[in-house]
């Protein structure tokens, strides 16, 4: 491969993780609702991205299918039914931002120090790669899918089949929470 | 291959951001991106760690997850037009009917 291309694709991770971050602060922190979800798809996209790099292709393209094909487009749907200028001198964030801000510091910098222990420790810059007779079931480029569904319906078919019903129920209560009423 | 320490802080940060951005908005529908915004950071955890031990159940259980939250967006937002139709308002800070 062409070693520019290969010393950008050591890092692809990273370039997609930043950029995730970066269009989650953009979700958080844009005025305009819709500036919003353009931030929260691109965070989506882009954590989309970070799977193919972690080699789970499947949920990659399930994750575009899911979220930026349906939750981004039902997130529009209702910032576009509802009307935001309405709200507009009501002022962006809660009135316990400065302390929420501060606690939310407060985790990440406990969180932080356990990273700091971790960081430079042993094992520290392993890359993630398997061992030869753990790899078997999960060929990676090739036969993700084929894992994944292996997985799914031999392993784990009972918590697929609740997620099946609990679809259902939402899809159910979905459409008797959102009807207009009729007494 | 990514080391995992670098994907358990980029989804540390996603999760941070999720966490301030329920926290501090105003806005419901704001805070429900945010709430995906932290299903999606455990999601890149669990694909991290189905990688470094082998096996497919965290891709498996990242599937799951995504499917709920899916289930949860709908119902969420079904609540928020339910809410602005009575209501009038989508800002959580006037959302206090059970205030007394």
């Amino acid at each position: 491969m062409d070693p520019l291309l290969a010393s950008i694709g050591q890092y692809l991770f990273h370039i997609f993780g930043l950029m995730a971050v970066a269009g989650a602060l953009a979700l958080v922190f844009s005025k305009n609702a819709i500036h919003s979800i353009v931030g929260f798809l691109l965070s989506m996209l882009a954590v989309a991205g970070c799977y193919l790099t972690l080699s789970a292709e499947f949920l990659a393209v399930a994750q575009l299918l899911v979220y930026a094909g349906g939750i981004v487009v039902l997130f529009l749907f209702v910032v576009m039914l509802v009307e935001m200028t309405k709200f507009k001198e009501k002022g962006l964030f809660q009135s316990q931002a400065k302390w929420a801000v501060a606690a939310v510091l407060a985790g990440a910098v406990v969180i932080l120090s356990v990273f700091w222990s971790t960081w430079f420790g042993p094992g520290a810059s392993q890359a993630l790669t398997l061992g030869p007779e753990l790899g078997q079931g999960l060929d990676m480029a090739t036969q993700n899918a084929q894992a994944i569904s292996r997985g799914l319906y031999a392993g784990y078919l009972l918590p697929f089949e609740i997620l099946s019903v609990i679809l259902l129920v939402a899809l159910v209560g979905a459409v008797v929470l959102a009807k207009t009423e009729r007494v | 291959m990514p080391s995992m320490n670098a994907v358990l802080f980029i989804s540390f940060l996603l999760f941070s951001v999720g966490v301030a951005g329920v926290l501090i908005r105003r806005n419901v529908l704001i805070i429900l991106m945010c709430v995906e915004l932290m299903l999606n950071a455990a999601n890149l955890n669990l694909v991290a760690f189905a990688r470094h031990s082998g096996t497919v159940a965290g891709q498996a259980f990242a599937l799951l997850v995504m499917g709920l939250a899916a289930a949860e967006v709908s119902i969420g937002l079904a609540l928020v037009v339910a809410l602005y139709r009575k209501k009038d308002t989508i800002q959580v800070d006037q959302i206090n009917l059970l205030k007394g």
